[in-house]
């Protein structure tokens, strides 16, 4: 090959060579595609990538397949025909790692091949050749303006460039100087019972981070680093408690949740917030904690959890998902509510149901929530789990078009 | 209400300490129906009593107001504060709301001994004035001394994420294996013979933060110290592999986040502690919680090529509030305090200890006899601590023909560091290295279980 020798070989370019290698000896050889790259970027980070790549180790280290980890994150495995059972039990093992993944619930809703796409080396051998090309032809494109100078790491990797203690601290400067106004949302947490229209219990009030990213740092991956992303969060409750006492809209008339770390409600900010709102509202705010910030220090939640609890307020432990809220006993961490992230890949397997149906009953179906609920089937899921409450994009849109039917008449009336 | 959760600055002459004196001796002349109360915060554990938390009580003191109370928050934490005509169960109801959110912590669960409350004092101001005085005029004394000390040493900056970027980077420039320290887990077996089972590889923080953040506490922001973790992981896998140690251990022990354990450097460690010894990876329960899935495809991973893993750091609340069955790690380490030690403590731990096997702990942070003697009682037989590495190097003394050159301190601290001119002093680094059999004293059991 042609490729300058001081510059290792890229991985696209040894999967070209060893294709043509395989030319005399393709048959009983299969491929398998990982479209790694369509996972979510926090679910990408170098060290999944190479945890999905040591997977197939074994069977290399036997010499039964080869791997190849692309550089747009993708990966290839190579292998004979006889290891196929083991390379089905890999796949099962990376479906279960990147289980809270929206890329698994695609290939659940039928999209065939939106996470693996299988090759038969022999029958679809012309067809493998084109890929390595195209992907050869990809990497070069994409190193191509790094040669010309510096090696950016925006260019590098997918998401934008990771957060780094330098870049946190350019961004909480930012962020402590921009106007959040227009920042922050609302989702409503409903009830939604079988064929009934959702009837709203209270509204989340939250910045998204993803407009929050695009205006003040778009080339930045800010989950690049879990705990500097937490320590972000931390900057952005204090912004966000800032603005509800200072706003004198409705925000602040009860009914609402808000998404806090338990060191911001040890902070001056908190008792802040909590001077502003009446007594009587405070059982109708709910304080939203993070699992990960809960654990991070048992006592300080302890702590927070009796104070707020003796103000009034109810508390809620975000991020759940059929993984972790197993591992979360919530009437033993004395919470009020628990939050569960909502994956299509949840209903796809019946262990993992049986797993999630006996985790809710514990946890109270009436105290779970489920939120991101983006389509009827997350609705349908939930209801089966026994559960009453839910949250996300679907449920927005049944809000809206029931305001816009009712609505519908009166406007008519008016013209 | 006077106080606020700002401490008076050392350079105030009027300090919380002052105005108190200044108001007990005020109020002498009006003592009807005064009561004052003494709250002893300072006896809280150090992570009861930060900033964030006073400030809550205070927030809690708050119907105090009612009773025209004024409030002093001294610079121990401590708080007092005076009230006029309130009926002492009223004030006892404030007391207990605070009492309540401290319900974890000892000063509110263990007892006494003798039967007095140890976390606040009741004054009845007309007949027990003079008491309190004396009280005021104590406490002011201890403040002023407090502040003295103070002066000579400067608060620490806290860590930033610009100061923790210029800490990452200054890593780089340091002999960093010069910070790494190890220290031995022992197993006792048949007739107390202790044998090493693995020795634990870290770096001693105080060193680090004196080598290039001289003037910042790195351990105050949680969040930044874990990224601050992740990096030296690196530095310590590196370490290990460029030592130049005689005798290696049955295994070594590094604690190391769930991330590194995919990373290259980890790869690259393995590989070459494989055919020397054994490996214990450790783990905190916050890192492992933040991403159950890789842990569990990891730790699979590292048992299959015969590794350990230890679930490190756990404390009576974690035991007790987390299922910790459910981590199925190979290993615990459960951190010695003499909190364990209370009664009812004990109580609460020993059917958990047993339920994960009470022969995959092992008792950290044993500095004393009597950490051994209540881990020995509840029926664990691994233990890790200074009082283990004192007695290891006494024996090791005893084996060592050079030892009439050295002190036991100094065979201590050499054993616990893998570089430097300590290291370099011992006449003797095979045995340094090398971990003695010895016997370790076992007393009577039955007076062991209140430690």
């Amino acid at each position: 090959m042609a490729e300058n020798r001081n510059q290792p070989m890229s991985q696209e370019a040894l999967l070209l060579d060893y294709l043509q290698r395989l030319d005399k000896h393709r048959a009983g050889r299969k491929a398998v595609y990982i479209h790694l790259s369509g996972l979510l970027p926090h679910n990408r980070r170098d060290h999944h990538i190479r945890l999905a790549a040591n997977t197939f180790e074994t069977l290399v280290k036997a010499l039964h397949g080869q791997i190849f980890v692309l550089s747009n994150t993708d990966l290839l495995f190579l292998f004979k025909v006889a290891v196929s059972a083991e390379v089905e039990a890999a796949l099962v093992k990376l479906r279960f790692l990147f289980g809270d993944d929206p890329l698994l619930a695609d290939e659940m809703a039928g999209r065939q091949g939106a996470f693996v796409t299988w090759y038969d080396v022999d029958k679809n051998y012309d067809d493998l050749i084109q890929l390595a090309r195209k992907l050869v032809a990809e990497q070069e494109r994409r190193r191509a303006p790094t040669n010309a100078g510096k090696t950016g790491p925006a260019q590098r990797r997918p998401g934008g460039e990771p957060l780094n203690p330098r870049l946190l601290a350019k961004l909480e400067d930012a962020l402590c100087r921009a106007d959040l106004t227009n920042l922050l949302r609302r989702q409503s947490v409903c009830v939604v019972l079988p064929n009934q229209l959702p009837q709203p219990i209270f509204s989340e009030v939250f910045v998204s981070i993803s407009d929050l990213r695009a205006t003040i740092a778009p080339t930045l991956n800010v989950a690049a680093d879990p705990w500097l992303f937490q320590h972000l969060t931390e900057t952005l409750d204090r912004r966000v408690l800032a603005l509800l006492v200072k706003n004198d809209d409705r925000t602040l008339s009860g009914d609402i949740s808000i998404n806090l770390n338990v060191a911001t409600l040890l902070s001056p900010e908190f008792l802040a917030f909590d001077d502003n709102i009446s007594a009587s509202m405070r059982g109708t705010v709910v304080l939203e904690l993070q699992k990960t910030d809960l654990y991070a220090d048992l006592g300080a939640y302890m702590f927070v959890r009796d104070f707020t609890h003796e103000r009034g307020y109810r508390l809620c432990i975000d991020g759940l998902n059929h993984l972790t809220l197993p591992f979360v006993d919530r009437e033993r961490l004395g919470a009020d509510m628990v939050k569960i992230v909502w994956d299509a890949d949840m209903a796809r397997n019946e262990t993992l149901v049986a797993q999630l149906t006996e985790a809710v009953k514990r946890s109270g179906p009436a105290r779970t929530i489920l939120c991101r609920c983006d389509d009827a089937r997350a609705i349908e899921f939930g209801q089966r789990l026994g559960l009453t409450l839910f949250q996300g994009r679907h449920i927005e849109n049944v809000l809206a078009a029931e305001r816009a039917r009712k609505a519908g008449p009166l406007a008519a009336r008016r013209r | 209400m006077s106080a606020s959760p700002q401490r008076p600055s050392a350079q105030e002459t009027e300090t919380q300490e002052s105005l108190l004196l200044a108001t007990a001796q005020r109020v002498g002349r009006v003592r009807e129906g005064r009561i004052a109360v003494h709250l002893h915060l300072s006896r809280l554990r150090p992570y009861n009593r930060q900033d964030g938390h006073l400030r809550i009580v205070l927030r809690m003191l708050d119907p105090l107001i009612h009773y025209r109370g004024q409030i002093f928050l001294l610079s121990n934490s401590d708080i007092v504060f005076i009230c006029a005509d309130a009926q002492r169960e009223d004030i006892e109801t404030i007391i207990y709301r605070v009492r309540a959110l401290y319900s974890k912590d000892p000063l509110t669960f263990a007892d006494s001994g003798d039967g007095r409350d140890r976390f606040s004092t009741f004054y009845d101001l007309e007949v027990q004035y003079h008491g309190f005085l004396a009280l005021a005029a104590r406490l002011n004394d201890e403040a002023q001394k407090r502040q003295k000390e103070a002066r000579k040493s400067p608060p620490l900056d806290a860590l930033t994420p610009e100061r923790l970027g210029d800490i990452v980077d200054r890593l780089e420039e340091v002999d960093i294996a010069r910070l790494v320290r190890r220290q031995a887990a022992v197993s006792l077996g048949e007739k107390n013979a202790a044998g090493a089972i693995f020795q634990e590889y870290f770096f001693s923080m105080a060193d680090l933060q004196r080598a290039i953040a001289p003037g910042v506490n790195v351990l105050a922001n949680r969040w930044l110290f874990q990224h601050l973790s992740q990096a030296l992981d690196q530095y310590m896998l590196r370490s290990l592999q460029r030592s130049d140690l005689r005798v290696l251990p049955p295994a070594i022990s590094v604690n190391l986040n769930v991330a590194t354990l995919t990373s290259p450097g980890f790869k690259a460690f393995e590989k070459w502690i494989e055919g020397r010894c054994g490996l214990v990876v450790e783990a905190q329960v916050v890192d492992i919680f933040a991403d159950l899935g890789s842990y569990f495809f990891t730790r699979d991973r590292l048992r299959a090529a015969g590794h350990r893993v230890l679930l490190d750091g756990l404390t009576p609340l974690t035991m007790q509030f987390l299922d910790i069955t459910m981590y199925d790690a190979d290993l615990f380490k459960l951190n010695w305090s003499p909190d364990l030690a209370d009664p009812s403590q004990t109580r609460e731990l020993k059917p958990l200890l047993d339920e994960l096997g009470i022969d995959r702990f092992v008792l950290g942070r044993c500095d004393s006899e009597t950490a051994i003697q209540w881990g020995l009682y509840q029926g664990i037989s691994s233990f890790q601590g200074r009082f283990v590495d004192a007695m290891s190097s006494a024996v090791a003394m005893g084996q060592c023909p050079k030892a009439a050159a050295c002190t036991l301190a100094q065979c201590t601290a050499r054993h616990s560091v893998i570089a430097g001119p300590q290291r370099g002093e011992c006449q003797n680094l095979p045995l340094l290295d090398s971990f003695p059999k010895f016997k370790m004293p076992r007393r009577g059991q039955g007076k062991a279980g209140n430690g």
